[in-house]
């Protein structure tokens, strides 16, 4: 695992995140109505593209954390109360447009940082977060959308306490989740984009766009990138060595319980 | 220029003076569109949408190509705001992205198509609408002017200016029922809904004077006659936009501008 937290010197972006009124726990802007910057816990984000191993990352850590005696809470995208519905219902349509869809994904962002995420954390929870804004950046800049715009509107997110990124090729990542659905969705691959009319071909174009996207916020935001295509035990291992340090747990040796048994390859 | 106009600047980028944001210089006019906008914009009450609506007739009567457009008025987002606003699951931050979401709909496949397409937009109620009333809720302006960056700066911005306790009885007396995010109950501002309402528009109100220079509001007198207003109106809107633009292709010899 390597930290890529080089320093980057020209960048817009970066102004952008150096205003006065920047917290350590927030990206220049205090959300309104929300008070503290008191709140405990930690906000642990693991991003990557479907396929990287995210989720059964998540299921392993959340159970680890449990066994230690942390309480944990979650977050994904399209997981809000007020908006999820109605973004499965867009996305199931072609009429949707690209600006639209961006700041739909921000309120649903939004909605779950300000119900779910802060609560947690003022209740001293660990946060895992099952892809964060990043990946909502990546992929509108990879339709056009500015760059300074996008990490604009989400000037008032929560810096999280770390960030994990499961770097997989996207060939590998296309093998996972075809052997696991038996097909790519629509949007993952994107096809609005109409980069191929072949589903493999848009999947790897896309997929690589996204990954430009996310080397540049990793310098951006000093991401801890991982070898997604390592083990499930091994990645999971170096997640947890890293956790361990951030929380003070001394131990961090796990099994996963007969329920979990079969992500354990 | 008539009385009830106080202002009339070119038209600027919807950059406010007081909002720099090291990203906020994309809306500079440089119109790529042979379309035009007008914005009504002003507190509930201000006469708005009555004299758009009769700017509107007239252009109509005219047979100029022309779309009108509201606020609040895509199907896409409805359903989410309305749970919002039922369950009250909205946050000044979430219930600001919901309109600036419902915004983008619009512009994205009426306005900026009917802009390129060389139509004379009607707008009642555009972005400053949210400037006024998220800032009121305490968001963030310079968050909010980089949220809306994506919209075409417009051609004219009438500002219906009206002092409030106007404003707030011609609300009063046609709608006794406020609905408790348009009474501002959100803000705990007072636990009387018309109380709450009237602090709330006029913390609105403040936000509209405070960007009548900085987004060259061209500001109307809404308390003046409504004959003497549109036609100050009409006058206003001819002297800015060369109408001939929009008058029916096959009739443009023997179009006149109405009168």
């Amino acid at each position: 695992m390597k930290a890529s937290q080089k320093t980057r010197k020209n960048g817009r972006e970066k102004a952008i995140l150096s205003h006065a009124g920047a917290s350590p726990r927030n990206y220049g802007l205090p959300l309104p109505g929300v008070h503290d910057e008191e709140y405990g816990g930690s906000l642990i984000v693991i991003e990557g593209m479907d396929g990287s191993g995210r989720s059964t990352q998540i299921s392993l850590l959340t159970e680890w954390l449990e066994s230690e005696g942390f309480a944990v809470e979650t977050m994904g995208l399209r997981r809000s109360g007020l908006v999820a519905k109605d973004i499965d219902a867009l996305l199931a349509e072609n009429t949707i447009t690209r600006m639209t869809l961006t700041l739909m994904y921000a309120t649903d962002f939004y909605d779950q940082l300000e119900h779910r995420i802060i609560p947690a954390l003022r209740s001293d929870f660990v946060v895992l977060a099952d892809r964060y804004f990043y990946t909502l950046v990546a992929r509108a800049a990879a339709r056009g959308i500015e760059r300074d715009y996008l990490l604009g509107l989400y000037e008032m997110a929560l810096r999280p306490d770390l960030t994990f990124w499961l770097n997989v090729r996207p060939e590998a990542a296309f093998e996972r989740e075809f052997r696991k659905s038996h097909t790519i969705s629509y949007w993952e691959s994107g096809r609005d984009l109409c980069l191929s009319d072949d589903l493999f071909q848009s999947f790897i174009m896309y997929q690589a766009k996204i990954k430009k996207e996310f080397e540049s916020l990793s310098e951006l935001h000093g991401f801890l990138a991982m070898d997604g295509e390592a083990s499930v035990a091994t990645v999971n291992t170096e997640l947890r060595k890293r956790i361990a340090a951030h929380l003070g747990i001394q131990r961090t040796h796990y099994r996963p319980s007969a329920a979990l048994a079969s992500l354990w390859r | 220029m008539a009385s009830g106009i106080e202002s009339a600047a070119e038209p600027a980028s919807i950059e406010s003076a007081n909002a720099p944001h090291p990203a906020s210089k994309l809306l500079e006019p440089a119109r790529g569109y042979p379309g035009a906008l007008i914005v009504v914009e002003g507190i509930d009450g201000s006469g708005k949408s009555t004299q758009l609506y009769l700017l509107k007739r007239w252009l109509e009567i005219g047979g100029y190509r022309l779309h009108f457009t509201e606020w609040n008025s895509s199907p896409l987002v409805k359903s989410a705001t309305r749970r919002g606003k039922q369950r009250r699951l909205l946050t000044p931050t979430t219930f600001s992205l919901l309109h600036a979401a419902d915004f983008a709909d619009r512009c994205e496949r009426q306005i900026m198509p009917l802009l390129h397409s060389g139509y004379l937009v009607l707008a009642d109620r555009y972005v400053y609408t949210a400037f006024a009333r998220d800032v009121a809720r305490n968001c963030s302006p310079r968050w909010l002017r980089n949220l809306y960056r994506f919209a075409p700066v417009p051609d004219i911005t009438f500002y219906f200016r009206a002092p409030l306790d106007v404003a707030v009885n011609r609300i009063m007396s046609g709608r006794p029922k406020l609905k408790y995010y348009e009474a501002g109950m959100d803000l705990n501002l007072s636990l009387d809904r018309s109380e709450s309402f009237r602090i709330f528009q006029g913390r609105i109100l403040a936000q509209y004077n405070e960007m009548i220079e900085s987004d060259k509001f061209v500001v109307m007198d809404g308390t003046l006659p409504v004959n003497k207003l549109q036609k100050e109106m009409r006058q206003f809107v001819k002297s800015r936009i060369d109408l001939s633009r929009f008058a029916p292709k096959k009739a443009s010899r023997s179009a006149r501008s109405p009168q």
